[in-house]
C-alpha cells in the first residue's frame, strides 16, 4: 500500500483512541512519579503540598545508601534466574504440549491454574509450603533424609525461595505465547526436516528454535518489564527480609513509600523511576535488536 | 502407545505444578488448630467447612463484581487495542514506531505509581469507588499488551486479502470490520484471555480506587478475613477456591482459540 | 462456529448471572433511617466486620442518634494509612478514622488530623496512660476505642508433664530454666513474633523494656541482653526458627496446634483461647530481674480527619462521643476483646468476667509506642531495631552488632 497523507490521517484516526488513553492514564501517573522524586516530601508536605524542589537529592540518598547495593544485584538475579526458568520450563511444556495426545489441552489449560489465583493466595500457599517448621516442603526434604532447610527466614535462602514461586506463577505466561508461537510454525518444515531424516532434537534446534526467536525476544522482553514490578510475591513471603537478604527495588520502594509507619515518598519514587529506567534500557536494546535483524 | 505414555507424563508434569493449588485447597478445609502442625498434614484430617460456609455467605456478591469487571476489561481493551493493532500492522503511518515504543514503556510502569496518579483524576471525574472507574483502570494492565499481541498478528494476514477488499470498493474501516476482524478471531480471543485474567486478580487498583465501593471484586473480599489482629485462613483459601472457580471453567472453554496470537513476523508473506 | 456461539452464550448468561449477584446485595448495605442530615464517612481498620456485625450497626446507631446516615468502608490495617493521607492530600478524608494508635502521630504531623480541643472532644475520662499515644506537642488528636496489650499464654496440660510450676516464672533466668525443662521433655518452648513489621518491634518491646533500655539508645548492654536472651533461645531450640517469620496469628496457630508451652501474644487472643483444645493460662511477661515488663499499648485511635468544610466537625464530635459512651464502649470492646481506655468501664468488663483482671493490671502498666515524646521519631527507631532482631536471629549479625547498627541508623534518622 502506497503511503499517503490521508492514508496517515486515516490511520492516526484508528490510533487515536488509544492515544488519547495513554496521554490521560500513563503520563499523568508518570508524571506524578518523576515529580514525587525531585521534591523533599515529608507527610506534611505531602498532604498540604508545597514540598521544596530538591534536585536530584533522592537519588543522591538512595544511591549512598547501604540497601543500593544489595537490592540491585538481587534484582538482576531475581530477574535474571526468574526469566532463564520461566522461559526454558514455558518452552519445554510448550514443545511438550504441541505433540497432540489424549488430554493435552484439557491440561494445557489447567496450567494456567496459577494464573487465576489473587497473589495474596498464591504467595501465602508457598509461605506456608516453606515454613521451616509445619511447612510440606522440610517435611518431603525429611523423608528423604535430608535436614530442614530456612526457606524464608534464612539469609542464604529468601531469595531462592522468592524466585522458586515467581518461577511457578511466571511459567503459565510463558506456555501460552510459546505455544501459540509454535503453533504458527507450518508442518510442511516439519515433514521435509523427517523426509531428510533430522531427529527430533535436530528438528528442534534448527527448525523450532530459530523460527521462535522473534516470539522468545517479545516474550523475554515482557517477561523481564513484568518481572521487574514484581513486588508482591516477595512483600507477602519474605518482606524483602531477612535483613534486605530478598529485597529488589520493586519491594525497596514500597518500603520506603508504604512499608512502614512513615512513608518517605521521594526516595521511594526515586527508587521506582529507577526501575523505570532499567526497563527502558532493555526495552531500547530489544529495539536496536530488532531494527538490526530486519535490515 | 507413546501417545498414551505422553498422557501421563502430562498429568504428572500437570499434578507437580498445581501442588500448590492442592495445598490451597488442603488448607481451605483445615482447621485453626491443625494450621501449624507439625508435621504437616497431607489431607486435611478433621476437615472443617467453616471456611467455605462463611464464602458462601459473604463472598457471591464480590465474584459477581468480580466477573463484571473482568468481562467489561476484555470489552474496553478490545475495542482499544484492535483498531490501534490493525493500523501499526496493516496501515503503518508515520509515527507509529515511536507509539508501538511508548506502548512498551507504559507497561513499565509499577501498579501502585498508576494507582495513586489515578486516585487523583478519578476524585475529579467522579468515578472513584465505582465499577467504571475499575474497569478502566484494569484496562491499563492490558492495552499495551494487547495492542502488541493484535499488531504482531495482523501484520501476518496476506496483503491478498486486504487487496480484495479495496478491490471490492471497501473502505479502510469497512476492511477492518468485515475482512480483518473476523480472521483475528484467534488473537482476540488471546487479548480477552490475558485482559479477564489480569483483571480478576488484580489487587492494588480495587484497593486504591475502589476501596470503599458499594461493589467490590473478589481480591477485596477476601479481606474481610484478614482482620487488623486475627486472619482466618481456611476462609481465605476456600475464597481462592471458590473463585477460581467460574475463571477455570471460562479458560478451559476459551483455550482451544488461544492460538496463533503472537507471530511477530514469523510467517513471511 | 456452533462452539463460539455457545461460548457467547455461556459467557453472557455468566454476566447476567454476575450482574445480578452484584447487584443483590444492595439491599443488604443500603443505609437505613433515611435521616436528611447528609452523609458521614466512617473509615476503620476492621474488615473482618461485614454490614450485619454488631460494629457496623452500632455505627449506624450513632448515626441515626447524630441525625445523620453513616457510611462505613473497613480497610486492611497496613493499608489504612496510605489510604488516609493519599485521601487527605485531596481533601477527600472521611469524618471519622479509627486507626492505629501509633500512626497518629504520623497523621498529626501531616496535619491531617483535628486536636480534640478544635471539635471540642471530651477526654476527661480516658486511662492518661492510653491517651498518650494520641498526644503530641501538648495537644491530643483522638481518644483510644480500646487497648490491647501482651502477656505470656501457656500450656497447662503441657508444664504440668514438663514438671514445670508456672508460679516460679518470674523473671528471665527461671523463665529459660522452664523452656530447657520443657524441651527435656520433648515439646516445644515457646512461640512469638519477630516479623519484620512493625508487629515485630510491638513483640520485642516488652523483653526491651523489660530489661530496662530505653528506645533512645537501642545498643545499650540492657537492650543487648534482651535480644541477646531471644537469639539464645534459637540457639537452643527453646523457639523455633518460624519466628522469623511469624505473625502474631501464625504464631498464635502454633500455640494452639497444642505442642508449644508459651506464646507471647495479646488481649485479643482470648477469644481464641476458649477454643483450644487444652486448658491455658496466662502470666504478665516477666521483666529481666523479676516484676512484670511494661508492654506496649495496642488498639485503635478514634480521630476526626481535618477537613475544609469545617462545619461538619459538629456532628463527627457527637458520633464519636457516641462511639465512646460508656455503653458502646463496653459492647465494642468485649467483641473486640480489648479493655476499655476508661477504668469505670475497666471495672465493669472485669465484674463480668473475672479473668480479665490479668489485663487490666496489664493495660494499666503499660506504656505507648510513640510516648516519651518519641512520636514520629518512633516510626523511625522501630524499623531499625525490627531489622535488628531479624539479623540478630538469623545469624548473620551478634546482638551488640545489629544494635549498634540499628542505633546508628536510628540516630541518624532521628537529629
Amino acid at each position: 500500500m502506497r503511503r499517503s497523507k490521508t492514508g496517515d490521517w486515516a490511520a492516526w484516526a484508528f490510533l487515536a483512541p488509544v492515544t488519547l488513553y495513554l496521554a490521560a492514564f500513563y503520563a499523568y501517573p508518570l508524571y506524578r512519579n518523576v515529580e514525587l522524586s525531585l521534591r523533599n516530601y515529608t507527610v506534611r508536605s505531602f498532604v498540604q503540598g508545597g514540598a521544596p524542589f530538591a534536585g536530584l537529592d533522592n537519588y543522591r540518598k538512595i544511591l549512598s545508601d547501604p540497601t543500593f547495593g544489595p537490592a540491585l544485584l538481587h534484582t538482576v538475579v531475581f530477574t535474571g534466574a526468574s526469566l532463564a526458568f520461566q522461559f526454558g520450563i514455558g518452552l519445554a511444556l510448550a514443545v511438550f504440549f504441541h505433540q497432540h495426545f489424549p488430554l493435552s489441552r484439557t491440561l494445557r489449560a489447567l496450567f494456567l491454574v496459577p494464573w487465576l489465583l489473587p497473589l495474596i493466595v498464591s504467595a501465602s500457599t508457598w509461605s506456608w509450603m516453606l515454613n521451616s517448621d509445619a511447612g510440606v516442603v522440610n517435611a518431603a526434604l525429611g523423608a528423604v533424609g535430608v535436614g530442614p532447610v530456612n526457606w524464608l527466614t534464612s539469609p542464604d535462602w529468601s531469595l531462592v525461595s522468592v524466585i522458586i514461586a515467581n518461577i511457578w506463577i511466571g511459567i503459565p505466561f510463558n506456555l501460552v505465547v510459546l505455544y501459540s508461537g509454535l503453533q504458527a510454525i507450518p508442518t510442511t518444515m516439519y515433514e521435509a526436516a523427517s523426509l531428510d531424516g533430522a531427529t527430533g532434537w535436530q528438528r528442534f534446534w534448527r527448525i523450532t528454535f530459530p523460527l521462535l526467536r522473534p516470539v522468545s525476544a517479545i516474550t523475554l522482553l515482557l517477561g523481564l518489564i513484568y518481572t521487574l514490578k514484581v513486588f508482591d510475591i516477595i512483600w507477602i513471603m519474605t518482606r524483602g527480609g531477612p535483613t534486605d537478604s530478598s529485597t529488589t527495588f520493586a519491594t525497596w520502594s514500597y518500603r520506603l513509600g508504604f512499608g512502614n509507619l512513615l512513608p518517605s515518598f521521594g526516595p521511594g519514587a526515586a527508587v521506582g523511576n529507577l526501575l523505570i529506567v532499567m526497563a527502558l534500557v532493555f526495552g531500547l536494546v530489544y529495539i536496536r535488536l530488532q531494527r538490526r535483524q530486519r535490515a | 502407545m507413546t501417545r498414551l505414555l505422553r498422557t501421563v507424563a502430562g498429568v504428572v508434569l500437570t499434578a507437580f505444578m498445581l501442588f500448590p493449588v492442592y495445598w490451597m485447597i488442603n488448607v481451605s478445609f483445615t482447621r485453626d488448630r491443625d494450621m501449624r502442625a507439625d508435621p504437616p498434614h497431607l489431607f486435611p484430617v478433621n476437615g472443617t467447612l467453616e471456611g467455605y460456609r462463611a464464602v458462601l455467605d459473604q463472598q457471591l456478591p464480590y465474584l459477581g463484581t468480580s466477573l463484571l469487571v473482568g468481562l467489561g476489561t476484555v470489552a474496553l481493551t478490545v475495542t482499544l487495542a484492535a483498531p490501534a493493532g490493525y493500523a501499526l500492522a496493516k496501515l503503518r503511518p508515520v509515527g507509529g514506531g515511536v507509539l508501538s515504543f511508548v506502548l512498551l514503556i507504559a507497561q513499565m510502569i509499577p501498579g501502585i505509581i498508576m494507582a495513586m496518579g489515578f486516585y487523583a483524576i478519578y476524585l475529579n471525574l467522579g468515578v472513584l469507588n465505582s465499577i467504571p472507574g475499575l474497569i478502566l483502570a484494569d484496562s491499563t494492565i492490558a492495552v499495551p499488551f494487547g495492542v502488541l499481541i493484535f499488531t504482531a498478528f495482523m501484520s501476518g494476514i496476506p496483503e491478498e486479502l486486504m487487496q480484495a477488499a479495496v478491490v471490492d470498493g471497501a473502505g479502510r474501516l469497512r476492511t477492518f470490520w468485515s475482512v480483518v476482524l473476523p480472521v483475528s478471531r484467534n488473537s482476540i480471543v488471546t487479548v480477552s484471555l490475558f485482559a479477564f485474567l489480569w483483571a480478576w486478580s488484580d489487587f492494588i487498583f480495587a484497593s486504591t480506587l475502589d476501596g470503599g465501593g458499594d461493589h467490590q471484586p473478589i481480591t477485596l473480599g477476601i479481606y474481610q478475613y484478614i482482620g487488623n489482629n486475627n486472619q482466618q485462613w481456611n476462609a481465605i483459601m476456600a475464597t481462592a477456591v471458590v473463585a477460581s472457580v467460574p475463571a477455570t471453567i471460562l479458560l478451559v472453554l476459551a483455550q482451544r482459540y488461544v492460538a496463533a496470537g503472537v507471530t511477530a513476523g514469523a510467517v513471511k508473506d | 462456529m456452533k462452539t463460539w456461539r455457545a461460548v457467547g452464550a455461556a459467557l453472557a448468561a455468566i454476566a447476567i448471572a454476575g450482574g445480578a449477584a452484584a447487584c443483590s446485595d444492595d439491599d443488604g448495605d443500603s443505609p437505613q433511617a433515611g435521616s436528611g442530615g447528609g452523609t458521614y464517612a466512617i473509615w476503620d481498620p476492621y474488615p473482618q466486620f461485614d454490614d450485619d456485625s454488631a460494629w457496623v450497626k452500632l455505627l449506624e446507631s450513632c448515626g441515626t442518634t447524630a441525625g445523620v446516615t453513616v457510611e462505613r468502608t473497613g480497610y486492611d490495617t497496613t493499608d489504612l494509612t496510605n489510604k488516609a493521607l493519599l485521601a487527605a492530600q485531596q481533601d477527600n478524608s472521611p469524618d471519622v478514622l479509627i486507626i492505629d494508635n501509633p500512626v497518629i502521630s504520623t497523621l498529626a504531623e501531616a496535619g491531617a488530623l483535628t486536636t480534640t480541643e478544635e471539635t471540642k472532644l471530651d477526654t476527661s475520662a480516658m486511662e492518661p496512660n492510653l491517651l498518650g499515644a494520641g498526644q503530641s506537642g501538648g495537644k491530643t488528636y483522638g481518644v483510644p476505642i480500646g487497648a490491647n496489650t501482651l502477656a505470656l499464654y501457656y500450656n497447662k496440660d503441657l508444664l504440668t508433664k514438663a514438671g514445670v510450676d508456672v508460679a516460679s516464672v518470674k523473671d528471665w533466668p527461671s523463665l529459660t530454666a522452664a523452656l530447657s525443662k520443657v524441651k527435656a521433655a520433648g515439646k516445644k518452648g515457646i512461640t512469638f513474633s519477630a516479623i519484620g513489621t512493625e508487629e515485630g518491634s510491638f513483640q520485642f518491646l516488652p523483653w526491651f523494656w523489660g530489661s530496662g533500655a530505653q528506645l533512645t539508645a537501642l545498643d545499650s548492654p540492657q537492650a543487648v541482653s534482651a535480644l541477646a536472651l531471644w537469639t539464645d533461645w534459637l540457639k537452643q531450640g527453646y523457639a523455633p526458627n518460624s519466628v522469623i517469620n511469624n505473625t502474631q496469628t501464625t504464631s498464635w496457630q502454633e500455640f494452639a496446634s497444642g505442642d508449644y508451652a508459651f506464646s507471647e501474644n495479646g488481649t485479643w487472643q482470648l477469644a481464641n483461647a476458649e477454643k483450644l483444645d487444652f486448658e491455658y493460662g496466662i502470666i504478665p511477661i516477666p521483666a529481666s530481674s523479676g516484676g512484670t515488663a511494661p508492654a506496649p499499648t495496642g488498639g485503635e485511635f478514634v480521630s476526626i480527619p481535618a477537613q475544609s468544610k469545617t462545619d461538619r466537625y459538629a456532628t463527627s464530635q457527637k458520633l464519636v462521643a457516641c462511639l465512646t459512651n460508656a455503653d458502646n464502649l463496653l459492647a465494642t470492646d468485649t467483641t473486640l476483646s480489648y479493655i476499655a481506655p476508661v477504668a469505670a468501664v475497666q471495672d465493669k468488663q472485669i465484674a463480668t468476667d473475672a479473668k480479665l483482671k490479668v489485663w487490666v493490671d496489664a493495660v494499666k502498666a503499660a506504656k505507648g509506642r510513640t510516648g516519651d515524646n518519641l512520636g514520629t521519631k518512633y516510626p523511625k527507631i522501630s524499623e531499625p531495631l525490627w531489622t535488628a532482631t531479624q539479623a540478630a536471629l538469623s545469624g548473620s549479625k551478634t546482638p551488640q552488632e545489629a544494635l549498634s547498627a540499628a542505633q546508628t541508623t536510628a540516630a541518624s534518622a532521628t537529629k
